[in-house]
């Protein structure tokens, strides 16, 4: 009886932990996804992965990412599921501030609660790296955090990914890896004054992203768009950066790319299908 | 007729002189690099477009070849299509060449270097008609050859 017992116990814990195993790699797929080491990491400087200290150039000041390893003092080793689902889905610090929508948390808002808690699985599963954060360098007014609040109130639509399953499978999987996971519009929709990205121009390209860098015009519109790409077309693009007429992308994409290429070929295909079923949206030249 | 030709020849010659003498490469010939540059790129996405049409059963094995062939030769061209202060807009506006490529010269010579290995590789796997084994060829090529380079030295100005 004992013995059958700590049989049961053992088989209990190899079985949780082959459970938190299927999270961690679960977390890594949607950590690629979501590109986190992109930000996360200063790989120019020979960074470890995850520990911040990469800046990010906005109009609105220069931003330093933070530690997100699991460092208990410098990174987010403290934080409990619900203070890391707060942080993704609605901005807020564990202190109760307001995050700089830098961290595209307007995107992650729509990532489901299993999602994140698997994320998170995946960051604590990875080396803790001890590395203070640097204090971000923004541009008056925007030092000011509690304006934060007031921006929120006009531009953030907290809220989890909505499904609209008469679309299909393969659509919804799409919208959400667009629109929550790979936050495409964080960079491929245009924002307006307040640095929030404007709804009805959603993927529709911008002289200006990040680093002031051109950002192509991703909706289905054949002359400024991407109207002419078939869906294997994407498919290539997200698999090894080529384009319809074998350019390679460089910048930035060529990052997002190490990601997709990463993914499952179905997601890449989903993510195909949802872009070509997105409104149409001229670039304005 | 003929004496004109002959001046306009020595002109040429001069000016050519001149800008060996003074180091830096005028205004007009550097127009001039990012033009052949330029055509030198595009003539690549051709090639690689004969052997993507061979991968997808539309085109034919010597094509693809000639292409493989061609890319080789081309990759080989790249730092002579990239002389000192040729940094600047492609002819169409929308890319331009880094001045990085100038201060980082040996780490972009080894990205060319590598997609020059990586080109010899493709016209092994084009010569051998194995399909799959051209797909992960042709995707390493781009991928970690023409894109490792674009990601790090190549600019987008205008969409």
């Amino acid at each position: 009886m004992a013995a059958f017992a700590a049989m049961s116990l053992i088989l209990g814990g190899l079985a949780a932990r082959a459970e938190d195993g299927d999270l961690v790699a679960h977390g890594a797929y949607l950590a690629t996804a979501a590109g986190c080491a992109d930000c996360h990491t200063d790989a120019k400087n020979g960074g470890r992965p995850y520990a911040g200290g990469r800046a990010l150039t906005t109009p609105f000041g220069t931003f330093y990412a933070p530690n997100i390893t699991a460092d208990p003092d410098t990174g987010i080793g403290r934080w409990s599921d619900a203070q890391f689902l707060n942080a993704l889905r609605e901005g807020v610090a564990p202190d109760g501030t307001n995050y700089f929508p830098v961290f595209p948390y307007p995107s992650f808002t729509k990532i489901t609660d299993d999602d994140a808690r698997a994320i998170k699985a995946y960051l604590f599963a990875q080396p803790a790296v001890r590395q203070a954060n640097r204090a971000h360098d923004e541009a008056f007014p925007f030092s000011w955090r509690f304006l934060l609040n007031g921006w929120k109130l006009l531009f953030f639509n907290p809220g989890p990914f909505r499904p609209e399953p008469e679309r299909g499978a393969a659509y919804n999987r799409g919208a959400y890896l667009v629109t929550a996971l790979a936050h495409c519009g964080e960079c491929h929709t245009p924002r307006n004054w307040f640095g929030a990205t404007k709804p009805s121009r959603f993927l529709a390209g911008t002289p200006h992203g990040p680093d002031d860098k051109a950002v192509p015009n991703i909706t289905p519109d054949p002359k400024t768009g991407i109207g002419k790409w078939s869906v294997d077309d994407i498919v290539t693009l997200l698999k090894d950066g080529q384009t319809p007429d074998f350019d390679f992308v460089g910048g930035a994409m060529a990052e997002v790319v190490k990601n997709t290429a990463r993914l499952t070929d179905a997601d890449r295909r989903a993510i195909a299908v949802f872009l070509r079923s997105v409104p149409v949206a001229p670039s304005s030249r | 007729m003929k004496s004109s030709t002959k001046r306009s020849t020595l002109a040429a010659a001069v000016i050519c002189a001149l800008a060996a003498i003074s180091g830096t490469a005028p205004a007009q010939d550097k127009e001039t690099v990012a033009k052949n540059r330029e055509a030198l790129m595009k003539g690549q996405g051709k090639d690689l477009g004969s052997i993507k049409a061979y991968i997808d059963g539309k085109g034919d094995q010597a094509q693809a070849e000639a292409g493989a062939a061609g890319l080789i030769q081309s990759t080989r061209k790249i730092p002579d299509a990239f002389p000192p202060g040729s940094g600047g807009p492609s002819p169409d506006g929308k890319f331009a060449a880094k001045p990085l490529i100038w201060s980082d010269w040996t780490k972009f010579l080894d990205i060319q270097k590598n997609a020059v290995s990586k080109a010899d590789v493709l016209l092994a796997a084009v010569k051998s008609g194995n399909r799959s084994t051209i797909e992960t060829a042709f995707s390493d090529l781009g991928k970690n050859g023409c894109g490792a380079c674009h990601e790090t030295y190549r600019e987008k100005l205008q969409d």
